[in-house]
């Protein structure tokens, strides 16, 4: 009889051993491997940094047209502006003149905020209610380099791509419209 | 430890319990849902800086202004109506709307092309470069010359009212061949009506926004007819309640209920090809009850009263004519209408102030027979609409400086002429046109002469061409084909050198004047985007060839390229100080009237060329009918003094006036006891353009259904031929015999088959390629015996159970 209890109950820590074992190496998996399984990392064509640029303004390069759409990443025409020939030795702008401007190719960049074809966003009104740019993009002020592109391997979208109930709940606590067809026209 | 089945499935439920707590399923779950919609062909729109670039449509002769959406000024996205311009007020039809199809289209030919192997084996067409390419022609073209071949060059274009057309004629004249033709076109008779009654070549004109009463012969208002941006234009005008203004009426005569009619106030259902039996019906009524404009009968119309030709020879007049032989109830017998609608449509016609009758019957695609244009005409003439500030006038001529001259004189032009391949068959026409089907005809006899070289531009006559067999026969025996198309077509597909034109939205052109239309019109179409590589202005091209021929040819192109040749008869324009730019919105140009001042509002030809470029368009006052006629007696001729110089002196009294005559057809009626018409359809292209994908679309399932092509047929018909809806039959006319089906269509005349025009391609796309019947391979085409010019109005059939 005894031996049958311990047995049972050394059975049942054992179980829940197992049982454990499975839940913490789901846990690693779903936190830790899957996130880097699911997104492929991916490097810029060429390095732009912000800091090096904040003799401008943010308005110089990111600019609205003027029909109210915004121009998001800068064309290669802007950067010509400036970088008709080099300012300055590096590498990057090495590569942004002679590969780039001279052959008068646009830099393939990769829009680490691109929505679906199927939404309809407009700046305009958000710059206009005092939405700040960091809100919803990451704070360039400092950054000297560009953070790696993470495409979902599966929808091809970037990490960065702000998904529906984060606009949302902006909406919702601010008492915007949250209509299906705001957004979906 | 020995892991059994029993810690297995503990390990796996504490996996699943703990996968549950991660993003795995919940993130997967949503992430498939947005991989399903990025599948891959799906469109997705390009995305950029939008800009609307404004041109003038190009797709046919109608004059519409338009303007393209594009991204980052290098991909089209959109073609619309262009709200501020004058002709069509924003509004597009739906082959404009299609158009950017074409400028994407798997069919287009990127580079010239040559036929390595047998003509018509599409395998053999291999790509060449430009240099090989205008060699090639340019030798053959300096080669016959020098042997004294020059007139066995012919080329065929399909754009008519543009620079190219003179371009082209310079380069026929300057390099010694008179075999220079048009795709036959409702103009062609227009214009010989016009010449016949009043001396003047320039086609006759509507007013048709300014019309309270509106009679129809057939003509497919709706469908195309004249400028079709301007005719949607014109029918919102109609229906538009405005305070003071009667409602206009529209009636339209035609056998079937067609999107006119359908659409117009009164339909007036009448047997085919009968319509200019009714018009001297109401002449008759109109005549006989004292309905006519009496003071304009008197002092502009010769040959209403019986008149004396120049051996003073008494003949009968118009007046004397339908009296005697129209009256109602023999009108009635021939029309299928009963006398008292003659009678009431007479009276209510005459009765309207601004009342105009105009025609098309038929396909509208081809030219009408002369004496069916007279008749309808008449009632013009009857009811004074050619009075000055009338509804019928002429379209005016644009003032551009003439071309420079050639180093030809007056006599060695004429012979030219004269030694047409057309002009030179054993039927003489007394009143020779644009007889491009006489010239087929020749050609493919290969007699007097044979034709050496025949280039085809903006056409596609192998398909388009009604009685499209003839022109099938005449490339037997050509010897070399050219094609200027821009895409590879019914024709292109049996050309031996294909040099292909830019296509119509990345190209300078223009549009000289507008069918149907009083006001004077000018308009400049630029390219929304830089054309491709491989392709050629075809403008470019004869100038080319001018160059290389050398010689009295070269100097009669001096022009850089075919942009600056536009730019020079803009410049010419302008110097001529008439006219204005049309640069404000809401424009009507149709309340102008003969004899308005329109003053200039551009500086210098700089000025002109920069507006028009940029997509306005110019225009000027209308002409008056009246103030420049050229007949003999010096009046609009009900009587036509001029066919007695014609070789037509002893011609019997009928033969000089309007009046009802119905070429036999071909067939016994036994064999092919119905009739057979073609009809066109707002969504079904049947010219040069094919139907783009978008267009096909909207075609009907009772159209076309899979690669079926749908007849119309009354109900009636169909139940004593023992079919249905649906029913599979066999279509059979002279001209050979294809395979349908049935649509049971009320709107059908008895006796009738309906057949659509715009499918039956053997070219393009899988979209259009193969698609039902082409109407054109059916249908029969009859000469006019006055003017040659080529005219359908109807085919014996037989349709029998499959």
């Amino acid at each position: 009889m005894k031996e049958e209890n311990k047995s049972a109950s050394g059975k049942g820590v054992m179980g829940g051993i197992i049982f454990f074992a499975g839940f913490i190496l789901a846990l690693i998996v779903g936190w830790v491997v899957f996130p880097n399984l699911l997104y492929s990392q991916k490097v810029q064509p060429m390095n732009f940094s912000h800091v090096a640029h904040q003799d401008s303004s943010c308005e110089d390069c990111h600019t609205f047209r003027a029909d109210g759409t915004y121009t998001g990443v800068p064309k290669m025409e802007k950067c010509k502006e400036c970088h008709e020939s080099p300012m300055g030795n590096t590498e990057d702008e090495r590569k942004l003149v002679e590969d780039y401007i001279q052959k008068d190719q646009e830099i393939p960049w990769r829009t680490y905020s691109w929505q679906p074809d199927n939404v309809y966003f407009s700046h305009a009104p958000h710059k206009a209610k005092g939405v700040e740019c960091a809100q919803c993009h990451r704070d360039v002020a400092k950054e000297k380099s560009l953070p790696a592109y993470k495409e979902n391997r599966l929808t091809g979208y970037s990490k960065e791509t702000m998904k529906m109930d984060v606009c949302e709940k902006c909406h919702a606590e601010r008492g915007v419209n949250n209509e299906c067809e705001l957004c979906h026209k | 430890m020995k892991l059994g089945r029993r810690a297995f499935l503990q390990f796996a439920a504490g996996a699943v319990g703990g996968t549950l707590l991660t993003p795995i399923p919940w993130q997967l779950m949503d992430d498939s849902a947005i991989w399903s919609q990025n599948w891959f062909w799906r469109p997705s729109p390009e995305r950029g800086e939008i800009t609307k670039v404004a041109t003038t449509c190009m797709f046919c002769e109608g004059g519409c202004g338009i303007q393209a959406r594009l991204v980052d000024k290098k991909r089209a996205i959109l073609l619309e109506g262009n709200p501020t311009h004058p002709v069509n007020a924003g509004g597009i039809c739906p082959l404009g709307a299609a158009g950017l199809q074409f400028l994407y289209a798997p069919y287009r030919v990127s580079q010239p092309m040559k036929q390595t192997k047998k003509r018509g084996d599409v395998t053999g067409l291999q790509f060449i470069d430009w240099n090989e390419a205008l060699a090639t022609l340019s030798s053959k073209l300096a080669q016959l010359k020098s042997e004294g071949k020059a007139k066995t060059l012919a080329c065929v274009t399909g754009q008519r009212r543009s620079s190219m057309d003179d371009l082209w004629q310079q380069f026929f004249a300057a390099y010694g061949s008179p075999n220079f033709f048009r795709m036959p076109a409702p103009t062609d008779s227009l214009e010989l009506a016009a010449t016949v009654t009043l001396g003047q070549q320039a086609p006759f004109a509507f007013a048709l926004e300014s019309a309270s009463y509106v009679l129809s012969f057939g003509a497919n208002l709706l469908e195309g007819w004249g400028a079709p941006g301007r005719m949607q234009t014109a029918y919102g005008l109609w229906r538009r309640e405005n305070n003071g203004k009667a409602a206009t009426k529209v009636v339209q005569v035609d056998s079937r209920c067609s999107m006119t009619a359908s659409k117009a106030d009164q339909w007036v259902a009448i047997a085919p090809g009968t319509g200019a039996a009714l018009a001297l019906g109401i002449a008759h009524i109109m005549v006989k009850e004292n309905l006519c404009d009496t003071d304009f009968l008197k002092n502009h119309v010769f040959g209403f009263d019986d008149w004396t030709d120049s051996q003073g020879k008494n003949r009968k007049g118009f007046k004397n004519l339908v009296l005697t032989e129209y009256a109602p109830d023999e009108v009635a017998k021939r029309t299928g209408l009963e006398a008292s609608k003659i009678r009431d449509l007479a009276k209510e016609f005459a009765g309207s102030g601004n009342a105009v009758v105009v025609w098309g019957e038929g396909s509208g695609n081809l030219p009408g027979n002369i004496y069916n244009e007279l008749s309808f005409m008449a009632l013009n003439a009857l009811k004074g609409n050619l009075k000055s500030g009338g509804t019928v006038s002429l379209v005016p001529s644009v003032p551009f400086e003439p071309l420079p001259e050639l180093q030809l004189d007056a006599a060695a032009k004429r012979a030219l002429d004269e030694q047409r391949l057309d002009r030179q068959q054993p039927q003489r026409f007394p009143l020779p046109g644009n007889d491009f089907y006489a010239f087929l005809d020749a050609a493919s006899n290969g007699a007097p002469y044979p034709i050496n070289v025949l280039m085809v531009h903006e056409a596609n006559p192998l398909y388009s061409l009604p009685e499209n067999k003839l022109f099938e026969a005449a490339l037997e025996k050509v010897g070399f084909l050219v094609s200027f198309s821009s895409y590879m077509d019914d024709t292109a597909q049996q050309a031996d050198l294909i040099l292909p034109n830019h296509m119509a939205l990345e190209r300078y052109d223009d549009a000289i004047g507008l069918p149907g239309v009083p006001y004077a019109y000018y308009a400049v179409a630029s390219p929304i985007l830089k054309p491709g590589p491989g392709t050629k202005h075809s403008g470019d091209v004869v100038l080319a060839l001018g160059k290389s021929v050398g010689g009295n040819v070269g100097t009669a192109l001096p022009w850089s390229d075919y942009k600056a040749y536009l730019q020079k008869r803009v410049e010419g324009l302008a110097a001529s100080n008439k006219g204005a730019v049309a640069d404000r919105a809401g424009m009507e140009l149709w309340k102008l009237q003969p004899g308005d001042l329109v003053q200039a509002n551009y500086k210098d030809g700089a000025d002109l060329w920069k507006k028009l470029a940029g997509g306005q368009c110019w225009y000027d006052a209308p002409a008056s009918a009246m103030q420049d006629v050229q007949t003999t007696s010096g009046k609009f001729e009900l009587a036509l003094s001029l066919i007695e110089s014609k070789g037509l002196a002893n011609a019997a009294d009928l033969v000089y006036l309007p009046h009802f005559v119905q070429l036999s057809l071909s067939g016994d009626e036994k064999e092919y006891p119905l009739l057979l018409v073609s009809f066109p359809t707002m969504n079904l292209a049947n010219e040069y353009l094919p139907n783009p994908p978008f267009m096909t679309k909207t075609v009907w399932d009772f159209v076309l259904k899979g690669n079926e092509l749908f007849v119309e047929l009354n109900p009636q018909t169909a139940q004593s031929l023992g079919m249905s809806q649906g029913s599979r039959a066999l279509l059979k006319t002279p001209q050979g015999e294809f395979p349908v089906r049935v649509h049971l269509y009320p709107g059908a005349r008895a006796g009738v088959v309906y057949i659509v025009e715009g499918l039956g391609h053997k070219a393009y796309d899988q979209y259009i390629q193969g698609k039902g019947v082409n109407a054109n391979s059916i249908i029969e085409v009859q000469l006019d015996p006055l003017t040659g010019l080529g005219t359908v109005w109807a085919t014996r059939a037989q349709l029998r159970r499959a």
